[in-house]
């Protein structure tokens, strides 16, 4: 009887093993495949190999003519910062307007910028087009961060308000009775207990600016070409360059690798933060 | 240090009423308890004084000046939360230091006193430590120095001790009293808890939806009670409420038992009120009722005694010595000096 069990036990960690292996290779595979590919040669890209002699011409390529690379993650690096530069600020300040202050209608302007969230991208690019070629805002930096903002503040301000609504309100009367001014509340009282939140829609404002291909693709088109585009241009004369794409790819996912490295070691902290009242 | 007035100040949210029409004074170096069950108005009233609130109607004044249009942050008020309002992020230090701070006081003065208010509260041990780190009793005792930290003009406390357990909060109780007296600085103090407000008021106000139903020292409030939601109200347990009515100077029950003679003309629809204390425990065919033990309870310091007669039930408080068993016959007698009628439609006392 404790024999069979054992058994059976064994058996069934076994396929669980098996099962677990099998989900992260579906979602590690391709990501896997990327990083071996960005440093194979051009003979091995085709072959499912692990062993080939690492180069890193591909990454040479892709810096020099006529992709300029660098360029490109320049023009990535400038309007995702700046797309969370501005983002997380407005957002906190509407977030906690929506949070604290009385308005009239606030429910319907609350649902009203939720709603923006829900149109397809597919829909409003082409108004945006017309519009940013009238306001000779197509292919600029500013145009960029123009649109990621419109994108990303909503989700932002949405998530930041549920943050806020969290912070117990007479840490705040508490504030303004010891003589601050709301500002002052907002500096050094919600702002600091805000962080954990502030670098979620941080992160948020920063992934999608980073990864926006459908928005970057239409709106830009020399001079403020993103990363994502870029592997457009390897559709070439000569075929498709997987190697090149894989080396570009590399670049578009260290960021996320970082952050995520990031985020755990931040949300251990604070997710015991604010607990206490 | 401040005298505090309100004239005719109400607050209303649309048609719901917090505080309806109401003045008072609080006197300087006073301190002053706002008492009353939840929603009765009390902690909105004390929301006007700081600022934090604003009245729909009337005036409040500081020492005869008029402070309705001042902010919070300048009425140089300090208050006390009943869940504290620590602010996580700074340590203990922080959290008193910082009134001082947003005042721009002078640093070596901010570290003078901030470890005076942490002496005063007993916490300079725990000056590094963030709130989570703390203990109720420790987290309030820091509200307390924060609020100490400075001296404010008026002292507002929103049931401070209400979130402590029960043994810790009588002795956070005797510390307030200490700390209070050793201050002089008027305070403002919202409770529901009447052994607060007996222990530490030097007057009280009794409040029930939004209006004052009494004003005055605690004792007079206790001894004197000036209707049946204050009688009700004040004392544990709570007083002995009987329904019945005046004839011929004596008080009669609903169940028609003839009970106690009392100083009135004749009338119908009276509650005769009577605490625990000043009903008298005889043997049986003593007092001036015979009626049979319903509930025998020790509670170590008393033997409280419910007793029935009729459809009546009432409840004594005894010596701890006493024994007796249910079913058991006993006599009974009111202390003719302490007996309270009331009027059963308007509630209000009956005096002769």
């Amino acid at each position: 009887m404790d024999f069979d069990r054992q058994t059976k036990d064994r058996a069934f960690a076994f396929l669980r093993g098996v099962g677990i292996a099998m989900i992260i290779f579906v979602f590690l595979g391709p990501i896997l495949w990327i990083f071996l590919t960005a440093f194979k040669p051009l003979s091995a890209v085709y072959t499912m190999s692990l062993w080939f002699e690492p180069t890193l011409d591909n990454f040479r390529q892709i810096f020099d003519k006529p992709f300029y690379l660098g360029q490109k993650l320049w023009n990535s690096i400038v309007i995702s910062a700046f797309t969370v530069a501005i983002g997380v600020p407005t957002a906190l300040a509407a977030a906690y307007s929506f949070s604290r202050f009385p308005m009239k209608y606030k429910k319907s302007l609350f649902f009203g910028v939720l709603a923006t969230q829900f149109i397809p991208p597919m829909v409003v690019v082409l108004p945006f087009f017309l519009m940013f070629r009238t306001l000779g805002l197509l292919d600029t930096w500013t145009g960029m961060i123009w649109i990621n903002l419109s994108i990303v503040l909503p989700f932002a301000i949405w998530m930041l308000k549920g943050f806020i609504d969290t912070i117990p309100i007479e840490m705040e009367e508490a504030a303004m009775i010891d003589g601050a001014s709301r500002l002052r509340v907002v500096w050094d009282i919600v702002l600091p207990v805000c962080v954990p939140g502030l670098f979620v829609a941080g992160i948020f404002c920063f992934i999608f600016s980073w990864n926006d291909f459908l928005y970057a693709l239409i709106l830009t088109k020399k001079e403020a070409v993103t990363l994502p585009v870029t592997l457009n241009a390897f559709y070439t004369e000569e075929g498709d360059r997987w190697e090149l794409m894989a080396a570009t790819g590399t670049f578009i996912l260290l960021p996320m690798f970082a952050i995520s490295f990031f985020i755990q070691r931040h949300f251990v902290q604070g997710a015991t933060q604010g607990s206490d009242r | 240090m401040a005298k505090v007035t309100l004239r005719n100040v109400s607050k209303r949210w649309g048609a719901f009423i917090g505080v309806d029409n109401q003045s008072l004074v609080v006197e300087d170096k006073e301190f002053f308890v706002l008492l009353g069950p939840s929603g009765c108005g009390k902690t909105t009233l004390m929301r006007m004084i700081s600022g934090l609130e604003m009245p729909t109607d009337g005036d409040i004044e500081f020492d005869g000046q008029r402070v309705n249009d001042e902010l919070a942050k300048d009425r140089d008020v300090a208050m006390v939360f009943q869940n504290y309002g620590l602010y996580p992020h700074m340590t203990v230090h922080g959290n008193i230091a910082y009134p001082l701070k947003v005042r721009g006081t002078p640093k070596g003065e901010i570290e003078s006193r901030v470890q005076e208010a942490a002496r005063q509260v007993e916490m300079l041990d725990f000056l590094d430590r963030k709130p989570r780190a703390l203990s109720g009793g420790q987290r309030q005792r820091v509200a307390l120095a924060r609020a100490i930290v400075r001296k404010p003009r008026v002292f507002l406390m929103d049931e401070p001790l209400s979130n402590l357990d029960a043994k810790l909060r009588v002795s956070m109780r005797a510390e307030l009293k200490h700390l209070s007296n050793a201050l002089k600085i008027t305070t403002i103090y919202v409770t529901h808890d009447q052994v607060e407000a007996m222990t530490l008021a030097d007057r009280v106000a009794v409040m029930k939806k939004g209006v004052i139903q009494q004003l005055g020292p605690p004792t007079e409030i206790f001894d004197d009670p000036a209707n049946l939601f204050v009688a009700g109200f004040i004392g544990s347990p709570a007083m002995n409420l009987i329904n019945g009515s005046v004839r011929n100077g004596r008080f009669i029950t609903m169940g028609g038992t003839s009970t106690v003679a009392v100083n009135t003309p004749d009338r119908e629809r009276v509650v005769l009120g009577v605490r625990a204390e000043d009903i008298l425990v005889h043997e049986e065919g003593g007092g001036d009722l015979n009626v049979s033990v319903y509930a025998y309870e020790n509670t170590g310091e008393n033997v409280m005694l419910t007793l029935q007669f009729g459809q009546q039930r009432v409840t004594a408080r005894t010596d701890r010595g006493l024994r007796k068993k249910q079913d058991e016959k006993v006599g009974l007698s009111f202390n003719p000096d302490r007996l309270y009628l009331f009027d059963a439609d308007t509630e209000e006392r009956i005096r002769t």
